[in-house]
């Protein structure tokens, strides 16, 4: 206790001599700086969410950075999502213009959103924009800036050093429940970064765009992370001309080496581990299996001794264009073999929601890789995600984690198929039989009006 | 609030009063009809006791214990050292029993006195015919209560009126308040028998916190006193189901999984109006169930020719159907009519005895590594959704905490198919592998490939 104030008092001496220090400092910052300042906006967003029933809405704070002259920009996707309904972006003039989202990808958590130039112009309102610096020549201890929105406190800057040029994590239900972290490792800072500044950029001294704040450990004192620049250039790059971005899928599920070359009589640096691979994918068609060892890519090396090198060997194959044929050589004891597949759209587990209010029933079409993690035989149904009491789901008994199968014994194929059937509901309600599942029981419901 | 003791004390004139004025004697005899009986359930880690009670049922010393008494995990040889005890007499003195095994259709467990302690038993069948055998409502019912094992036991008095008698499947009388222990008799006012406490009646309660809105629902059940006893007519027609297997062997198989119950809105869009349906989620693989041409999704609605009957809550029904396929035995022919569709179509099954279970399967303990393996049986294959094909391995039974090979990730159900790269096709194979791995002291590690809820992993345990 003693000691604790003595040292207080000592740094209450000593900060204002480093403050005197320090002005020069700040009163240098570079005129790429100062431009990237005017080039970071405020995103206010309306969205709606089909949980619990009904249609309800809410309303967040995140951060952007302009890119480019005709009004692109840049957040994540957790900020701005498909399901967003009212775009608002204040720039640095503090005015506000509405956006419209461009394209979405929460893969790397970004998303492209483009400002409503009419309105711009009509206004006759001002903006600049920043450009990408190379996240690839950062260094861990090199000084960078978060500029942002932190808890809606409009163009905050703070400064922190690179932690960490190449983390990895990926999670499974990262972004809004969509998978995140599969295809590009994390800048890590020590930069602040709260909630609201998501989708702000990471910058070096000269205003360079290197990455976008992304996320931040709750309760941990400044472990920040961020999209790496040169990640999201691709993915702008893809969202301003596609809205998203497609990838191949084989169904691998990978593992890192590390420790495991003797026990696979490996050289150092050589292959990748198989821990899993997804039932019915075409990997699994092709007969590989967990515990196999992917050795090359189309006679390209592979080498996944650590994790931070598995979302490069991810990329590989997902940058390939749907359907395109692969040779993975692959090492099973002392065999190796190749083995040819053709890959599949790369599709979320979390598939398109909807409500369907009269019923009181929220659904979420059940996705092709829903299906396989749940052992399902296939993607027929939607899954139940919210019901509101009282009306006729809940009364007959259907609630959330439910998959409805079949409806007036029609199979549930796309959410078309129910959705015609509340349509029908609306126009003459009677009453309606409803298939469902739940942990490999079936069971009828009946809706009644 | 504070009027309720005299409000009970009240309702014990009234019950005093209303039973015969012998009871003293009736009590006295009939407190020979029923025991305590304390045994262990040894695991890899510890020798757990526990207590039930029992009702003598014949004089070979046979002993019937209400089902849910033990862990339906625990394999008949990890039940140890059965000691039956007289009520009220001290607990250091008792009796060997031998487990016999549990019937299927009644769930009880029976278990046997040894010859030198059978002395002084009365079977619960010679308290047959005293006065009617089924309870009027109102009627006031009395019955035995066991104190626990530091008051040796002692007996003590129970009673109450029925309240309502239900059909859950089992024929259940309701009472205003607790007149048996779970498992032992009640009579009725000349001492005649009229059934066995049943556990499992609960009462709902609303919880408030100070600190969470709201009151939340919670059902409190007494597990050492009943308010409920099954009917007699339940109970004597079955008391010859003495198992002659330990495991309850032969032990009748439809081959389904999921027979779940309709609520009347549905049972009425399907135009049955005055019977019962449930849907037969999945008709397994190779069953007699499959062989017959049972489908999935198939509506079951009779029985042998008689329909479903409509039972209340809707879920009793599973129960009776279940209870009527354990009634019978393996060779048996079973006529299901069933709707498909709109149609209605009659499938004759003939019934099986079932493949081995989890319970049965070959076990062995690995006390180094700290892991029980056992064999893969069938039920493993139906609740890992895969085919008999794709049967191998064995399954982690036991994975002890903090050893190396739960810290490098392995878990208690999780299947092992490969040891060092090696395919495990069965028990035999992975025993023999394992035995080697855990005498060679200069092992450094092992290396599984495990699979849980369908995704597989390799996992590298660091022995040393």
């Amino acid at each position: 206790m003693f000691s604790l104030s003595r040292s207080i008092a000592l740094h209450a001496l000593i900060l204002p001599a480093l403050t005197v220090i320090c002005i020069p400092v700040h009163a240098a910052m570079s005129p790429g700086f100062n431009h990237l300042l005017d080039a970071v906006v405020r995103i206010d967003v309306r969205e709606v969410s089909f949980e619990g029933g009904t249609r309800r809405f809410s309303s967040g704070v995140g951060s952007g950075v302009i890119l480019s002259a005709d009004g692109h920009i840049l957040t994540n996707a957790h900020v701005v999502s498909p399901q967003a309904v009212d775009i608002n972006i204040t720039l640095s003039s503090l005015e506000r213009v509405g956006a419209t989202l461009m394209g979405w990808d929460h893969w790397t958590d970004l998303a492209l959103l483009k400002l409503d130039l009419d309105e711009v112009n009509r206004r006759q309102l001002n903006f600049t924009h920043a450009d990408f610096g190379d996240s690839d020549q950062l260094v861990p201890g090199q000084t960078v800036y978060a500029v942002g929105t932190p808890h809606g406190l409009t163009r905050t800057v703070t400064r922190g050093i690179i932690s960490n040029n190449r983390r990895y994590f990926e999670s499974n239900t990262g972004v809004r429940g969509y998978e995140t972290g599969s295809f590009n490792t994390w800048l890590q800072t020590d930069a602040a970064i709260n909630p609201g500044n998501s989708g702000g950029p990471l910058v070096d001294d000269d205003g360079a765009v290197v990455g976008i704040n992304s996320r931040g450990y709750m309760g941990a004192d400044n472990l920040g992370f961020a999209i790496p620049a040169n990640t999201a250039k691709q993915i702008v790059a893809e969202l301003s001309e596609h809205g998203e971005v497609t990838r191949s899928y084989v169904g691998i599920v990978p593992g890192s080496l590390r420790d495991l070359e003797g026990f696979y009589s490996l050289e150092l640096n050589t292959g990748m581990l198989i821990n899993s691979v997804d039932p019915g994918s075409p990997a699994a068609r092709a007969g590989l299996r967990g515990g196999d060892i992917l050795m090359a890519i189309n006679e390209t090396r592979v080498d996944g001794r650590f994790p931070e090198q598995l979302p490069g060997i991810q990329n590989r194959i997902a940058g390939k264009p749907v359907g395109s044929l692969l040779k993975l050589t692959v090492k099973r004891g002392t065999q190796n073999n190749d083995h040819e597949v053709i890959t599949e759209e790369l599709v979320s587990r979390v598939g398109e929601e909807w409500a369907l209010e009269r019923w009181g029933l929220s659904v979420r079409k059940v996705s092709r890789t829903y299906a396989r993690e749940n052992q399902l035989p296939d993607d027929t149904g939607v899954l139940v995600i919210g019901v509101q009491s009282g009306f006729p789901a809940a009364v007959a008994g259907l609630s959330r984690g439910d998959i409805i199968t079949k409806i007036n014994h029609e199979a549930v194929v796309s959410l078309d198929v129910i959705k015609a059937a509340h349509a029908a509901y609306e126009a003459a309600p009677a009453a309606v039989l409803i298939e469902a599942r739940r942990n490999f029981r079936v069971s009828l419901y009946v809706l009644k009006p | 609030m504070k009027r309720s003791p005299l409000l009970l004390l009240a309702g014990i004139l009234i019950s005093g009063s209303a039973v015969g004025a012998d009871l003293t004697g009736l009590w006295a005899e009939r407190i020979k009809s029923v025991v305590a009986v304390e045994f262990f359930t040894e695991t890899e880690l510890d020798r757990r006791p526990s207590f039930a009670f029992g009702t003598v049922i014949d004089d070979k010393g046979t002993i019937i214990l209400p089902g849910p008494v033990m862990n339906q995990r625990a394999r008949p040889d990890q039940l140890k050292d059965f000691r039956v005890y007289r009520p009220g007499v001290p607990a250091s003195d008792y009796a060997a029993g031998e487990y016999l095994g549990q019937d299927r259709y009644t769930g009880w467990h029976f278990v046997r006195v040894e010859e030198s302690g059978r002395e002084g038993l009365v079977p619960i069948t010679t308290f047959v015919g005293d006065g009617p055998d089924v309870p009027a409502i109102t009627e006031e019912v009395w019955g035995i209560g066991l104190r626990k094992k530091d008051e040796d036991f002692a007996p003590y008095f129970l009673s109450g009126r029925v309240a309502i008698i239900q059909t859950l499947p089992q024929r259940t009388g309701v009472t205003t308040l607790e007149v048996a222990s779970p498992g032992l008799p009640v009579f009725n006012g000349q001492g005649g028998f009229l059934g066995l406490g049943a556990v499992g009646f609960g009462h709902s309660y609303v919880m408030f916190s100070e600190r969470a809105r709201g009151g939340q629902g919670i059902v409190l059940v007494d597990s050492d006193e009943c308010a409920a006893f099954l009917l007699a007519e339940e109970i004597l027609p079955n008391l010859g189901r003495v198992p002659s297997d330990v495991f309850g062997r032969p032990m009748v198989w439809l081959g389904t999984n999921g027979l779940e119950p309709m609520d009347p809105e549905v049972a009425r869009f399907l135009g049955l109006e005055s019977q019962a349906g449930l849907v037969v989620s999945e008709v397994l693989e190779n069953g007699p169930a499959e062989k017959a041409g049972l489908q999935d999704r198939d509506i079951l609605l009779e029985l042998d020719g008689t329909p479903l009957p409509r039972l209340k809550p809707d879920s009793v029904v599973v129960a009776h159907v279940e209870r009527e396929i354990n009634l019978r035995r393996p060779g048996d022919t079973l006529e299901l009519t069933v709707l498909r569709g709109s149609e209605r179509i009659g499938i004759s099954v003939v019934l099986e005895d079932a493949p081995l279970t989890p319970r049965e399967a070959e076990q062995h303990f690995f006390e180094d590594l700290g892991l029980t393996i056992r064999g893969f049986t069938y039920a493993d294959g139906v609740v890992r959704r895969v085919s008999m094909a794709e049967h191998s391995g064995v399954i982690a039974h036991f994975v002890k905490a903090n050893t190396p090979i739960s810290t490098a990730g392995l878990r208690t159900d999780d299947w092992i198919k490969e040891i060092d790269g090696v395919e495990v096709n069965d028990f035999a194979q992975a025993r023999d592998i394992l035995t080697a791995i855990e005498a060679d002291a200069t092992r450094n590690e092992i290396v599984l490939l495990a699979s849980r809820g369908g995704e597989t992993a390799v996992l590298r345990v660091k022995l040393r």
